[in-house]
């Protein structure tokens, strides 16, 4: 059966430590201070998701959520291959990571932190980074649609 | 660079000694990050084999209530007409089981929705007081068994009305039934346990009261690790999974707010959950009046 979708409507705000992936075109909105989003994307399948994690690791204590890089990482990898991508059709897009809050000057942000931690895991991966906006002072609000890969990108005041 | 062929002995000592002071300066550096690194392989590999053996570990608590219901449903099918009056115990009975078991499933599901990232806040305007007493009595049964006295204090300092808060309905009453339930579990017998909730401006402060074991300093850095239960040997009278405080740290995260302790061994225990109010915009968006530059990028 043929399905109409309507990709105008489909739209999802996806909160910090969440992450999500459909089958199905979406836009999904999100607003970034020092977190990060991935968006991948699968350019055969035309589908994608995306994280939202606030810290770059685990430390083991409490739940293990995507409110960590590496969980919110291997969580959308895996649900992007549930949903029948293939990790070599696989690009990534990454935003966030900027220094909104005022730290020492010689330690790194948690911002920095966050961006060292999605880029070396996407490496570890092997998926491509085709486009960034990362670090900076200001805040980010994201639009991205998962069946263009399109990502429309605003810097807002926090 | 210097030039030490220049120098006099004694600045050659000094420089030499301050040398060796950085270095000594980088060393424990060095040493203090490996322990750190030491201690979270450690904590990763507990947690590891926690999570492996949580099937193993739980299965007691899933597997038990149902050979109780069981045979106690088969007893009630047994009863003569004229003992009908046994069978109301043995329904107590089978509604402690079931309340326990629908419980447990209840937090095991949120801990997998929390960490399949599936969660988000859903708000909605909350009666408080309605909520927290509804509560109370959905552990009526558990609190009769022991004797405790569970009593309810609602302070709201902005109205005179019945305490409303803008919040996520479902998961404002997994925290306090992971707070209540804990409470009434660590009581001893015939004890009180007090339920208080505080609304300012835009916090709501709930602190769940117990007068029972407490928390020893020793326990305090790792109550919140999932599958960790403190007293978890095979006599133990504690049941559960060790994952409420894990789950409710997280969804304190989700919310907006904080869960702190305090707790004196033997004296009792003091759980207090603060949350701020969601503010009107139910959806999280925000407006683009904040927005500089109305510059708009592609990637």
């Amino acid at each position: 059966m043929i399905k109409q979708v309507d990709i105008e409507q489909d739209t999802y705000f996806l909160y910090p430590a969440a992450l999500v992936v459909k089958e199905q075109p979406m836009k999904i909105h999100t607003i970034l201070g020092s977190c990060i989003a991935v968006c991948l994307y699968d350019k055969v399948k035309k589908a994608g998701g995306m994280n939202h994690f606030m810290l770059p690791y685990w430390n083991g204590t409490g739940l293990a959520t995507p409110k960590y890089g590496n969980i919110a990482i291997e969580r959308l990898l895996d649900g992007m291959l549930r949903i029948g991508c293939k990790q070599e059709n696989l690009v990534a897009k990454v935003f966030g990571g900027s220094a909104v809050l005022n730290v020492q000057s010689n330690a790194f942000s948690i911002g920095d932190r966050n961006s060292e931690a999605a880029l070396d895991l996407l490496g570890e991966y092997k998926i491509p980074i085709i486009a960034k906006s990362i670090g900076g002072t200001l805040g980010r609000k994201i639009i991205y649609d998962t069946y263009t890969s399109e990502v429309i990108h605003r810097i807002i005041k926090n | 660079m210097t030039d030490f062929t220049t120098m006099s002995n004694e600045r050659l000592l000094a420089e030499i000694k301050s040398r060796l002071k950085e270095k000594e300066l980088y060393q424990n550096q060095v040493n203090k990050l490996n322990s750190t690194i030491l201690e979270l392989g450690k904590k990763l590999n507990e947690s590891e084999s926690l999570k492996t053996h949580f099937i193993s570990n739980i299965s007691n608590e899933l597997m038990n209530p149902f050979t109780s219901i069981l045979a106690i449903s088969e007893n009630i099918l047994s009863v003569d007409k004229e003992n009908w009056k046994k069978v109301i115990h043995m329904v107590s009975l089978i509604h402690t089981e079931v309340f326990n078991l629908d419980f447990q499933l209840k937090n095991i599901f949120a801990a997998a929705k929390i960490e399949a990232g599936e969660t988000q806040p859903e708000i909605t305007l909350i009666n408080i007081d309605q909520l927290i007493s509804n509560l109370i009595q959905s552990f009526k049964h558990e609190s009769k068994v022991k004797h405790l006295k569970v009593d309810y204090l609602s302070r709201n300092l902005v109205s005179d009305t019945v305490l409303y808060f803008k919040s996520d309905a479902e998961k404002v009453q997994l925290l306090l039934s992971n707070l209540l339930s804990n409470a009434i579990k660590f009581s001893y017998p015939e004890g009180n346990v007090q339920i208080e909730a505080i609304k300012d401006e835009e916090t709501l402060t709930i602190k769940v009261k117990d007068e029972g074991q407490g928390i020893s300093k020793s326990n305090e850095q790792i109550i919140y690790d999932r599958f960790k239960r403190l007293d978890s040997g095979i006599n133990s009278l504690n049941r559960g999974h060790g994952l409420g405080l894990s789950i409710m740290k997280a969804i304190c995260d989700i919310l907006n707010g904080k869960l702190s302790f305090e707790s004196e061994l033997g004296k009792g225990t003091t759980f207090t959950l603060q949350l701020k109010e969601s503010t009107g915009d139910t959806t999280g968006i925000s407006t683009d009046a904040d927005e500089i530059f109305f510059k708009e990028d592609i990637f």
